[in-house]
């Protein structure tokens, strides 16, 4: 198989960041489409892999953009606005207290990509993760201890 | 969950020093000594270090008379910021999975193009 299955994801307590990196077998022109055309984001979005109810995108600076799925109740519609765009390598925007930076490099045939979400503080990084969260496995102690000291 | 808590964690884990500490002390409980030495650091500065981790409740003094060696709080605030984070992460991670399933649905194959090979084929024997 062609695609790269290396992922990784790194915590920063300090500036309260979390970074995804991924290797994607599609080219970068499509996959700066997928995060900012409702007719893509609609498919993905979702973790739970169900097609968003409501997909909005105003694509330019300061235009916003908001993302639901069918149960509102339990995890409230995803909105901001763009900050940057600069197709196809880089896209940022603010959202529900936090910045999110997606940047898109060549990587071959495919693409490498980094997702930046800074929250502003551990106050809106309590909040970004009431949303729509499930419980999640906590890691040990032992892994943490190792990230620590990376 | 107490936010205050939280908070204070947060804050104390925002020194690359404490943190720096905090792994040493992953490993095992050490002295104030123990650990000014390989930082580099006077036991002072260590100290302040280790009450304001103390504080957010990261690390204890064991009750040990003569050498009062530190510890993590096992269960404490640390496992709890964590716990914390593992839930948007996974939200996060399985958002960006989702991408990645969306866009091989769209191009399920990319082949390489055939004009510009740098590398000329080795002749198969």
């Amino acid at each position: 198989m062609l695609h790269d299955e290396r992922t990784t994801t790194t915590i920063d307590r300090d500036t309260f960041t979390i970074t995804f990196r991924r290797t994607l077998g599609a080219p970068r022109e499509l996959v700066f489409e997928a995060w900012t055309s409702a007719e893509h984001v609609v498919h993905w979005w979702d973790p739970s892999g169900v097609r968003l109810a409501e997909c909005a995108i105003d694509l330019r600076l300061g235009g916003r953009f908001r993302f639901a799925n069918a149960g509102h109740a339990h995890s409230p519609p995803f909105e901001g606005e763009y900050t940057k765009i600069d197709a196809p390598s880089e896209l940022q925007f603010l959202a529900m207290g936090a910045a999110g930076t997606v940047r898109l490099e060549v990587a071959g045939t495919g693409t490498s990509m980094t997702v930046t979400i800074r929250c502003a503080n551990a106050e809106h990084l309590a909040k970004f993760v009431e949303l729509g969260v499930a419980d999640g496995t906590a890691r040990t102690l032992e892994n943490l201890a190792a990230h620590l000291a990376r | 969950m107490n936010d205050a808590h939280l908070d204070r964690a947060f804050a104390a884990l925002a020194d690359p020093t404490r943190r720096a500490i905090l792994a040493r002390l992953a490993l095992g409980e050490a002295t104030v000594s123990e650990l000014a030495a390989p930082f580099g650091l006077a036991q002072p500065t260590i100290s302040k270090h280790l009450i304001v981790l103390e504080e957010a409740g990261l690390i204890r003094q064991r009750r040990d008379a003569q050498r009062r060696p530190r510890e993590l709080v096992v269960g404490g605030p640390l496992e709890e910021v964590d716990r914390w984070l593992a839930p948007f992460r996974e939200q996060w991670e399985r958002r960006l999975d989702g991408l990645d399933a969306y866009l091989r649905t769209l191009a399920p194959a990319p082949s390489p193009p055939p004009k510009k090979r740098k590398k000329p084929t080795p002749p198969t024997p």
